[in-house]
């Protein structure tokens, strides 16, 4: 499993493919932190941070597991029966991880003032939230759930606005909470509600995950 | 491996690719899958190999080691020759050493240090085959292994696949040319209208038996099973520039006289000639086109 996800790491890596995202990211950094971050808003930048990169996440993830063509991934299954649906998972993740690391960099670069290791933890948990979310939108918007790249990029785009919209609606709990996360970094009270939130922001990527996992039962 | 009562459709609205099939293939078995395009070789190529699920019926005992080659390489990979085997031998939990062996049987050993997509069409399914190879498969599945191969390889290929048989393992092989013929117990499964029937299986030379001509020529039988003739032989009514005449040209028989091979000769138009070869080797008959324009 860890050779499969080392090879699709290698493969994705290799090709022109993976500077898709980070093309996107770095412009999207840029704007972000134009202007340093003031001090006391490190939270609510960390969470706004974690909330406008699950898209890029999203894209990535979806990138990885489509640059295999579908002729290697039925070598890659009949190599690795149980691990290759786990592989294409844990690739997208380290990748996604090093999008991570880069944002979160950007983002301690342009603070005004220590936000304290407190701070720091919970703007990683918030990220890591963020990439299981966006690994979930991009296995379930792959080419074996959706072999139409029109379709695929119109569930990516549509699933992650429906995600904005209704985390910031009554019915916040149907989804990934990350307008929440947002709220309440800006309003300080996101330390307090991290637990709840944390529950919210994994049960459904898992939920999303396992869905995925169902459906390529018959698409391999 | 035994296939019980196999349905398979891709879809609710979709027609049924295969009905109610069962077969069961023995360890050392290889067997050999023909029937016209788009009946659904490659589906039961890709049933048998567990990519896909059956919709009715079951296929159980499976080796635990499969080797697949699929029909195209997908070489738009970037990679390396050397490297997609290296990270495909790691997958497989292989000996990288093996690549080399697999490299020089294959005649890929120049082809290591080129990228999988400037590979041509017979190379880079050269590699395909080494994947599939590499991890000494219980079950090996081929779809069209002989597609593109040079001849070299073609010649080594039913002696490797002779090889897996010989130590149990089990060879599924969709082949339209037919290079399989000549290796000895082979089996035939015919994919036909949504049903799998077992074809006699091949009553060939590599059977051991000896033929003789009815004319009294004794036939020169190639390793393909092909009886090939001297052309003054042949009836010159056939002749007569009536395209689609068909002649059965002589009988072979046993020394028991009873038949064993019966050698047609077919006059057809040039432009048909292709397509009512592949249509008679679908089912089942060894073809040779001897001549590529009427006389």
């Amino acid at each position: 499993m860890i050779a499969l996800a080392r090879f699709r790491l290698a493969g994705y890596a290799r090709s022109h493919r993976a500077l898709q995202p980070l093309i996107a990211l770095l412009p999207l950094l840029a704007i972000l932190y134009a202007t340093p971050v003031p001090a006391g808003e490190e939270l609510g930048a960390m969470a706004d941070s974690a909330g406008i990169l699950l898209p890029v996440f999203a894209w990535a993830a979806r990138g990885l597991l489509d640059t295999e063509p579908d002729e290697q991934r039925m070598i890659s299954i009949v190599a690795d029966r149980r691990g290759e649906l786990l592989s294409g998972i844990i690739a997208a993740c380290v990748f996604d991880l090093g999008l991570t690391v880069i944002g979160e960099l950007a983002l301690l670069a342009r603070l005004s003032a220590d936000p304290g290791i407190g701070a720091v933890m919970v703007g990683v948990c918030l990220h890591l939230f963020s990439v299981i979310a966006g690994v979930a939108l991009g296995a379930l918007t792959s080419r074996p759930i959706l072999p139409s790249p029109a379709a695929s990029n119109l569930v990516l785009i549509l699933g992650y606005l429906a995600i904005l919209l209704v985390s910031a609606s009554g019915a916040r709990w149907l989804t990934v909470p990350v307008m929440s996360w947002m709220k309440d970094g800006h309003h300080d009270v996101l330390m307090g509600h991290l637990p709840l939130l944390a529950v919210q922001s994994l049960l459904w990527p898992l939920l999303g995950l396992a869905g995925y996992t169902w459906l390529r039962r018959t698409r391999p | 491996m035994r296939v019980i009562n196999l349905s398979f459709r891709y879809g609710r609205r979709t027609p049924w690719v295969l009905s109610d099939a069962g077969f069961v293939l023995s360890p050392g078995d290889v067997t050999e899958v023909v029937g016209p395009n788009g009946t659904g070789k490659s589906t039961l190529l890709r049933l048998l190999a567990g990519l896909l699920r059956p919709v009715k019926g079951t296929i159980d005992e499976r080796p635990d080691v499969v080797g697949y080659a699929p029909e195209r390489f997908p070489a738009a990979q970037p990679f390396t020759v050397a490297a997609y085997l290296r990270h495909m031998a790691a997958i497989r939990g292989t000996d990288p050493r093996r690549i080399d062996e697999w490299s020089g049987r294959l005649g890929m050993d120049q082809l290591m240090g080129h990228r999988l997509p400037d590979l041509s069409k017979g190379s880079a399914h050269k590699v395909g085959l080494a994947q599939a190879l590499l991890c000494e498969p219980g079950l090996l599945i081929l779809d069209e292994p002989f597609a593109g191969l040079d001849a070299a390889t073609r010649a080594e290929l039913p002696q490797i696949i002779g090889e897996v048989s010989a130590r149990g393992g089990i060879v599924v092989v969709s082949d339209h040319q037919g290079e399989l013929r000549a290796l000895p117990d082979l089996r035939r499964h015919e994919v036909r209208d949504g049903t799998i029937r077992e074809l006699p299986r091949n009553a060939g030379p590599a059977a051991g038996m000896r033929v003789t001509a009815q004319n009294g020529t004794a036939p020169d039988i190639t390793p393909q099973g092909i009886t090939q003739q001297d052309d003054s032989t042949r009836d010159d009514s056939t002749r007569d520039g009536t395209a689609h005449g068909i002649m059965v040209q002589g009988v072979a028989v046993l020394e028991d006289g009873s038949p064993a091979v019966t050698v047609l000769e077919v006059a057809v138009v040039t432009s048909k000639a292709e397509e009512l070869a592949n249509r008679l080797r679908a089912e089942g008959h060894v073809v040779q086109i001897a001549r590529e324009a009427a006389e």
